[in-house]
């Protein structure tokens, strides 16, 4: 270990705003030569700006970089490159008709008399092929290599220029589990080089298996920063998470009762869903919690069919028994609410009327089958009354609303279909205090009338108001069923948990 | 390893166009008594020249994932100020040619900075281009037939034995630009923009000045078609180069440059194109056949060609990883 050395990197108090997003607030990071250092965090904590100001992607507004003891200034990309920073981001950066040769050096290409050097350049490319214990040719064209082999050929590339730092940004996303260990066994090779690794991730099984320190961001703010030895999961989660703060239930926990409304039985999805089994009740509120990379969206593309499955059976109740539905048809009779309102909930140009009606326009038609406006005014009318949506004429376009009407205005959209069951995803996403809590209480008042809702939620202080109970999900897996009354120590346990065994080989 | 490239689906895929050239070629000689002569082969690599020439500068173009319409136009405004300079202030070809030449470097400049500084699609600035140029040379022409001056008209037909001298021209121009393409710094990273522009620039090419030098690369290809056309007809006419850029076009795409970008070769690929055409059209005209038939076959080919180019791409994810093991959970 070169720890006596000093550290190779310091990131002292970087600050980045986004408009009047503060994207990192004083953050600080330490990396040193020959060691791994993961950096983790929720959705948004920041760390891929932070690693993006170190890559020379985006400026940083104040704050210093010091490499080897120099200050230095990062403004391009090239320049984080020229420095010996060598960044391999997650969605890899192919160029699939070109040979394996090509893709590794093709911002630097060997020379020769004016004409690129082939043989030099294949010759440097097998050399680092070989480290990487890759056995495809360096003529290969890259359209004909798997995901992970492709990675390989990025790593390649960001290895020909000998970086003294290389950062890995969530690199085991689309990996099997081989390829995956074979990432860790060229890590560690790499740290054994004297490269400092910077390693950022949402899976926690993943640092306490590869790294040596752990450094936790969140809000754009570093949190925590300790050596993997001497630190749990569970308080790497709490760092993550923050302190949760109790507040008050809106609705006392209720107890399931009469038959399901939805039953889920062996959902699998290769390499991404196991065997998910669970059952909705009419009445009840059910969070499904997990880390970020758990399945928990996985979970909800394959309830109603956007990602296929490969095995599974869906059983839904009709009058006094229940049949089986396929996703597709599931996603006709639910209410949904996703993470992305602006992309999949509203149409953002049309006025709000407009947007609450549209799943009810064949009520809403005149005898000659037009759409009668003035049925359509009243109805929005009272879905905006109702859920109280603070606006200024229902004409106007949805997209001038808050964040928090604008997720009424979706929620109100399924209101009038009277569905039976809701998927909300993500319902309190970037909504303030306030506007929070009115979504949360509609979210008791459809369970109230009888709905069953799926919730999910990585804020864990809006899921422990309004849940009866929870289904814990972690690596696609259902591993645990919790009551609403579990207080957050336990339910942090439960989602860290089941990433304290090393993965297997 | 899964050997992915010689199922018959990709050997078709690729080598398509060079069986649909044998095709034509077997099917015109036997209907034809002439078609088969060496005379034949080589008044027909004659003809073709220009069109290679300024086909290897719309394959470069092509290469990136862009297009430029405005190569006939190029050739022909660049050609006119040369024939110009001549007749009417009495230069001497070489000069009169230089200037051509960097009328093509200088147009070619002008498609590249509206196209990269100002930010505009390719397609609709070479249309701006192709009917602005075109018009300006009309206008310095008047639209006349201007002949050119006796002792450079002989060099059209300038020949080296059999073999005319433009052949030759076409020859060192196929050879320059393949090198360049597969041999060079630049022709690598124009390859890799047409595989992607925005992967290519978070790797860290400088997409913008690549794409700029690539539609001077064209002008300047296009000026020297014109000049090896303005040669063999020994005039200036309204009509050089007009339509030249989409028989260009055609010729690139047939000939297994992929308009996607990122895939296709100068030779054979560009060769081959022209080749297929210029057979169809000396293979038809052999025959007598209804001069309406040459487009419609032409089209049918085009088509064809797209048809082929587009299913190639098709191709490009990955396939699975190839393990049959199922995957342990973590």
């Amino acid at each position: 270990m070169s720890e006596s050395l000093g550290p190779l990197l310091q990131l002292n108090a970087i600050t980045k705003k986004f408009g009047a997003t503060t994207a990192l607030d004083a953050a600080s990071f330490e990396g040193h030569a020959g060691e791994v250092h993961a950096l983790m965090g929720a959705n948004g904590a920041g760390k891929s700006t932070l690693m993006n100001v170190l890559g020379g992607v985006v400026p940083m507004d104040a704050g210093e970089i010091i490499i080897s003891g120099s200050p230095v200034q990062i403004r391009s990309p090239h320049e984080s490159k020229a420095l010996g920073i060598a960044f391999v981001h997650q969605e890899l950066n192919m160029l699939p008709t070109m040979t394996v040769a090509e893709n590794v050096f093709i911002d630097a290409l060997p020379q020769y008399g004016g004409l690129v050097d082939r043989d030099r350049m294949r010759k440097g490319a097998a050399e680092l092929l070989e480290r990487l214990g890759s056995r495809f040719s360096p003529e290969q064209p890259v359209e004909e290599l798997s995901t992970g082999d492709r990675q390989m050929v990025e790593i390649a590339r960001a290895l020909a220029r000998d970086p003294r730092i290389i950062i890995f940004d969530e690199p085991t996303s689309s990996l099997t589990d081989r390829e995956r260990q074979r990432l860790f066994a060229i890590i560690r090779q790499l740290k054994q080089s004297g490269v400092a690794v910077i390693y950022i991730t949402h899976f926690l099984d993943e640092i306490f298996h590869i790294s040596d320190r752990v450094t936790v961001m969140r809000n754009g703010q570093t949190v925590g920063s300790s050596a993997i030895a001497a630190i749990t999961p569970t308080e790497v989660v709490r760092l993550m998470l923050g302190e949760v703060e109790r507040q008050e239930r809106l609705r006392e926990p209720h107890a399931a009762a009469g038959k399901p409304l939805l039953s889920v039985r062996g959902l699998t999805r290769r390499g991404v869903l196991h065997d998910i089994g669970f059952e909705l009740y009419p009445g009840e509120i059910v969070g499904l919690w997990g880390l970020l990379g758990s399945g928990r969206t996985e979970l909800v593309h394959a309830l109603i069919g956007l990602d296929p499955i490969d095995s599974g059976e869906l059983r839904i109740a009709a009058d006094s028994e229940d049949r089986p539905i396929t996703p597709k048809a599931l996603h006709r009779q639910i209410g949904l609410v996703t993470e992305d309102r602006r992309g999949e909930g509203l149409l953002m140009p049309l006025s709000v009327v407009g947007n609450l009606s549209l799943a009810s326009l064949s009520q809403l038609l005149s005898p000659l089958r037009l759409i009668d406006r003035r049925r359509e005014q009243a109805f929005a009318e009272e879905i905006v009354a109702r859920l109280k949506i603070k606006l200024n004429d229902p004409r106007q376009a949805v997209k001038t609303l808050s964040g928090g009407n604008q997720q009424k205005v979706v929620l109100g959209r399924w209101l009038a279909t009277g569905p039976r069951l809701f998927i909300l995803d993500e319902p309190t996403r970037g909504l303030d205090v306030a506007a929070k809590a009115e979504v949360l209480r509609l979210t008791t008042e459809l369970a109230t009338e009888g709905a069953s809702i799926l919730l999910i939620s990585s804020e864990l202080e809006d899921m422990m108001r309004v849940c009866d109970r929870y289904l814990v999900i972690s690596r696609g897996r259902i591993v645990g069923e919790l009551p609403g009354g579990a207080d957050k120590n336990r339910l942090m346990e439960a989602v860290s948990g089941g990433h304290s065994t090393a993965a297997a080989a | 390893m899964k050997l992915s490239s010689l199922s018959l689906r990709a050997v078709l895929l690729d080598w398509g166009f060079v069986l649909v050239l044998c095709a034509i070629f077997v099917f015109f000689s036997l209907a034809t008594a002439h078609f088969l002569e060496f005379g034949n082969m080589i008044a027909m690599l004659h003809t073709m020249a220009s069109v290679v020439i300024i086909s290897c500068g719309m394959a470069m173009v092509v290469m990136t994932g862009n297009l430029d319409i405005s190569l006939g136009s190029i050739a022909f405004l660049s050609s006119s100020i040369g024939v110009l300079l001549m007749t009417r202030l009495g230069w001497n070809p070489v000069a009169a040619f230089s200037v051509t030449l960097l009328c093509g470097v200088a147009f070619g400049m002008l498609n590249g900075f509206i196209v990269v500084v100002l930010g505009i699609n390719p397609l609709i600035t070479t249309l701006g281009t192709m009917i602005t140029l075109r018009g300006v040379g009309l206008e310095l022409t008047q639209a006349s037939v201007i002949p050119l001056p006796e002792g450079v008209r002989v060099l059209g037909n300038l020949a080296i034995g059999p073999i005319f001298v433009d052949i030759l021209v076409m020859a060192a121009v196929l050879i320059a630009v393949h090198v360049l393409h597969r041999r060079t710094s630049f022709g690598r990273q124009i390859n890799a923009i047409g595989n992607g522009a925005e992967v290519a620039a978070r790797i860290g090419l400088p997409v913008g000045r690549l794409v700029f030098l690539d539609f001077v690369l064209a002008g300047f290809l296009a000026s020297i078609g014109g000049i090896v056309a303005l040669l063999q007809v020994g005039s200036l006419s309204a009509y050089l180069g007009a339509g030249l850029e989409f028989t260009a076009v055609a010729v690139v795409v047939v000939g297994g440059v992929s308009l996607f970008g990122g895939r296709g070769s100068i030779i054979p690929g560009v060769l081959l194109g022209a080749l297929t055409f210029q057979l169809i059209v000396n293979g038809l005209t052999q025959m007598s056949a209804n001069p309406y038939v040459y487009k419609l076959i032409t089209g049918l080919v085009i088509f064809l060609a797209m048809y082929v180019d587009a299913l190639k791409v098709g191709r490009i994810h990955a396939p699975p990883a190839a393990e049959a093991v199922e995957d342990e959970p973590a």
